[in-house]
């Protein structure tokens, strides 16, 4: 609680006037650029994603645009190159973008900067180019000869040494005439040579002086390495660089937040198209004969299938699932809160060692105590009564072993927003005449409403969609729950059904879904940690 | 109601917060702790309050020994520098509470809390959330809360640290005159020594845990029993100078190597008796520029204070003396100036104890 004094700050001008500006340091110019690389590879990635979900769309053109729309199938790789091609200058606009500031005070040196920087930014992308051949260094499919058009057929002028043409016994001076049987000119060849893999095999058809022989010849992956290439690269880079500096700011970070963001709502859309298909590619239904359409419900059959021997009701499932979520969230609640108010307001001996104890345990991987928490879950399962809703094999076992391991984190987080509260309040209420246990759940609780709800969405989630602990304490299908659920679809002998798999997932997402539209103000509250009831 | 502190102790393991404390506050009485900050004023002030359980020594509320009684059962309201208001209550739930856990009926409440929100003139404010208020406006509720349910004691921390200097001249005078009207015994913990003795009847001044005095403010100032009270309060703070006291002719000299002043025959006596060096003190404004003085002396700094500058008058290498001048006289860094010690109010402390060789 901050004083209401109405304090005017001295007029301090734009971080763009400061002079600590108008130098910028080597380390600062190497963070820019290796944050501009990083970006790179990011867009990298989305180049190929989009690239992945456009291309099926071009190779059903003639179904959608009509028959006579047919497009090469080079055309959606030369999409996906020119996307990964372009996406490191973005990089270099990005390195340039960041110089900006110090454009409105010394232009000459925003520029030089920005031009060191996408240097920078160039030189490691062109390592990492080298490192993961693409781009410039990419290896192309290839019969390591030098080839020549002439009206005599192709002319082989030079055969690299040791390389696949060589291997197979092609000489310069020979000529090549075909493939197999069929005529082709170097431009054919080269379009052939181009779609064929690594490892296919060409036969060539040659003429050698008057001879004419078959030579099979492997398809070798070659690096070509073209300087002109290298050097038009980083002039266009340099250029990126010296047009961001002077571009107009403001649009820029939502059109970088946009084309991340794409390719995440993209597979959303994936997911939710899947499950009305019969079959996708990409984000294209497909019936069975290939062709675009077969739209169906049959992915959602689930719903209303009746119960069988190994396989449950998916309500009966949902249930389960449901009984966990709820079970562990109130328990973890009730605990948490309790237990981070004794560490956060009392001072009690092993208070230190219990609080490391339990960040150990939290860190501790669920998997390595399966064993051991089996045994346990048995043992209780021998008690009269108990066991037989806490045991090995019930939803009450499955979820008191889920809170277990949710616990740590739950008090933790309850007593970190204690800490968050003034001992002022406290000490008032206690003086107003209130017992400690009522300033507990009158004062204290409601300040600390936002990490309540936050953890309580928290622990329904995890137990929502808990998978490991269900799969492993339950046997057959009393106790699965939906992650449990769709695992067993994977399961059976029957050729897999991934669409009605992804039916499925969404069904079991759709709570989570809402629960995060309503609540994503409270979560934000765990992720930064603080306590906004206390202003 | 009466309170009496008996050797009140209280060490959080091996660290000392406070060390036997002793003091009488009569009924009706307004008290303030001073000291400064980490002294251990506001850990007593939380033991008389219930919430720190005293390590040793006694706490009565009349003849009641209230070392075992809950906070709740002690009937005392407190006011916090934090406020301490509850934001997710209104102001009236705020008000209401301490009605709330005595179980008052509704009707009550409801006219109580109105009855009181009026007399802080925030009476129009009940619906509002304390995050809706001003800093002000959350005192009065604070101190709304603590009035009523008609309290025995009142304890005040530091209640109005966090407010504007205009805003706390203000709350001072209403605390001031509400306690008076009440008449509800009353304890004011301060680092403020101006707060202390503008509202307190007596002030009981801590330094390190200990009680190094409890005595109205007119005695504080005047007569300092030990050199950190003297220190302590006034403002600007005194001036110390090490002198020694010289007898001639029946008249008493303080001697240093920098000044030489006649001091009155009485407190020169006592000083002389006690031998050797001893500590004089005198305040800024009873030393002048003068040019009839004595002690000669370079203006090291000078700071406007608007009404009076501050000068701070170097005398030599290791002697400088804070001295209340009028602006009009325009003196500035550097200018020589010659002192004239008024000796009438001059106060001398042994060096070693720091206890004062004038009052006991």
């Amino acid at each position: 609680m901050a004083t209401a004094t109405p304090q005017h700050e001295p007029y301090m001008g734009s971080p763009a006037d400061d002079l600590a500006f108008e130098r910028i340091s080597t380390g600062e110019l190497v963070f820019q650029a290796v944050y501009s690389a990083l970006v790179t590879v990011m867009l990298l990635e989305i180049g190929v994603i989009v690239f992945r979900v456009l291309e099926p769309l071009v190779h059903h053109a003639p179904a959608l645009f009509g028959s006579g729309a047919t497009i090469d199938e080079t055309f959606t790789r030369t999409i996906g190159n020119a996307l990964m091609t372009l996406a490191p200058f973005l990089a270099y606009a990005v390195a340039g973008h960041k110089m900006k500031p110090l454009a409105s005070v010394n232009r000459a040196r925003a520029l030089g900067a920005a031009l060191a920087a996408a240097a920078i930014v160039f030189v490691l992308v062109t390592m990492g180019q080298y490192v993961f051949r693409i781009g410039p260094f990419a290896e192309r499919p290839s019969l390591e000869m030098t080839l020549r058009q002439t009206d005599a057929g192709i002319l082989v002028e030079e055969v690299v040494s040791g390389g696949t043409a060589d291997r197979a016994g092609i000489r310069p001076g020979d000529r090549i005439t075909a493939i197999r049987r069929v005529e082709v000119t170097l431009a054919e060849l080269n379009t052939a040579v181009r779609q064929s893999k690594v490892g296919d095999v060409i036969r060539l058809r040659v003429e050698r002086g008057d001879e004419e022989e078959q030579f099979p010849v492997e398809v070798a992956a070659t690096m070509e390495i073209r300087p002109a290439a290298l050097v038009a690269g980083l002039v266009i880079a340099l250029l990126f660089a010296a047009v961001a500096v002077f571009w107009p700011g403001g649009w820029t970070p939502y059109a970088l937040l946009i084309a991340i963001m794409l390719p995440l709502a993209v597979g959303y859309l994936w997911l939710i198209i899947a499950t009305f298909s019969f079959r996708t590619e990409g984000l294209l239904p497909v019936n069975a004969q290939g062709e675009v359409g077969g739209l169906t419900l049959r992915n959602w059959e689930f719903l209303w299938r009746e119960a069988t021997g190994s396989n449950p009701s998916i309500w009966r499932v949902t249930l389960n699932t449901l009984v966990i979520a709820t079970a562990m969230m109130a328990i973890v609640l009730l605990v948490s809160s309790m237990a981070g108010y004794a560490l956060s307001r009392m001072n009690f001996p092993g208070r230190r060692t219990f609080l490391s104890l339990t960040l150990i345990l939290h860190g501790f991987p669920a998997v390595t105590l399966l064993i051991a928490i089996f045994f346990v879950l048995r043992n209780i399962g021998n008690i009269p009564v108990l066991g037989d809703y806490f045991g090995f094999n019930t939803r009450g076992g499955i979820a008191l072993v889920m809170v277990a391991f949710e616990l740590p984190l739950g008090v933790w987080l309850m007593k970190g927003f204690f800490d968050g509260i003034p001992w002022d309040i406290e000490r008032s209420a206690l003086i107003d005449g209130a017992s400690r246990w009522r300033t507990f759940y009158e004062i204290l609780l409601p300040q600390i409403r936002p990490g309540l709800l936050a953890l309580g969405i928290f622990a329904f989630i995890s137990g929502w969609g808990a998978y490991l602990i269900p799969q492993t304490y339950s046997i057959g299908t009393k106790t699965a729950t939906l992650a449990v659920y769709i695992n067993q679809l994977t399961s059976d002998t029957a050729p897999v059904n991934w669409n009605e798999i992804a039916a499925v997932g969404l069904f079991q997402m759709l709570p989570v879904f809402l629960l995060f539209i309503f609540a994503q103000e409270y979560l934000l509250n765990i992720y930064a940690g603080g306590t906004k009831g206390s202003s | 109601m009466r309170i009496a502190l008996e050797h009140l102790t209280k060490k959080f393991g091996h660290v000392v917060g406070v060390e036997d404390v002793s003091l009488d506050i009569r009924d009706g009485e307004f008290v303030a702790f001073l000291g400064p900050s980490g002294c251990g004023k506001t850990t007593t002030l939380l033991m008389v309050a219930g919430i720190y359980r005293p390590t040793a020594g006694i706490i009565r509320f009349g003849d009641r020994v209230m070392n075992q009684v809950a906070p709740k059962d002690r009937n005392i309201g407190m006011v916090f520098q934090s406020y301490a208001l509850y934001p997710h209550m209104t102001v009236f739930g705020n008000i209401a509470y301490p009605l709330k856990l005595k179980k008052v009926p509704k009707q009550e409440q409801i006219a109580r809390v109105q009855a009181v929100a009026d007399k802080m003139g925030i009476g129009d404010l009940l619906d509002r959330r304390p995050g809706q208020l001003s800093g002000g406006q959350q005192q009065r509720v604070a101190l709304g809360r603590a009035l009523v349910k008609q309290p025995d004691v009142l304890l005040f921390d530091e209640p109005l640290s966090n407010l504007d200097a205009r805003l706390r001249l203000v709350m001072r005078a209403e605390i001031k005159h509400l306690q008076k009207e009440l008449g509800i015994t009353s304890i004011y913990v301060t680092h403020d020594q101006v707060e202390a003795m503008t509202m307190a009847d007596r002030i009981a001044v801590i330094q390190n845990g200990r009680l190094q005095a409890f005595d109205t403010p007119d005695d504080l100032y005047d007569r300092p029993k030990t050199l950190f009270i003297a220190g302590f309060v006034g403002n600007p703070p005194m001036n110390f100078v090490d002198v020694e006291i010289e007898q001639a002719n029946g008249a008493y000299y303080a001697v240093s190597p920098a000044l030489r002043v006649e001091v009155p025959p009485d407190r020169g006596a006592a000083a002389a008796a006690h031998g050797g060096r001893v500590v004089m003190g005198i305040r800024p404004e009873d030393i002048t520029i003068d040019p009839t003085g004595a002690v000669r002396g370079r203006v090291f700094v000078v700071e406007p204070l608007g009404r009076d500058d501050l000068l701070d008058v170097e005398l030599d290498a290791h002697t400088r003396l804070h001295v209340l001048a009028d602006p009009k006289l325009k003196v500035g860094a550097g200018d020589p100036v010659l002192l004239k010690l008024d000796t009438q109010k001059v106060q001398f402390f042994d060096a070693a104890t720091e206890r004062s060789l004038l009052w006991q």
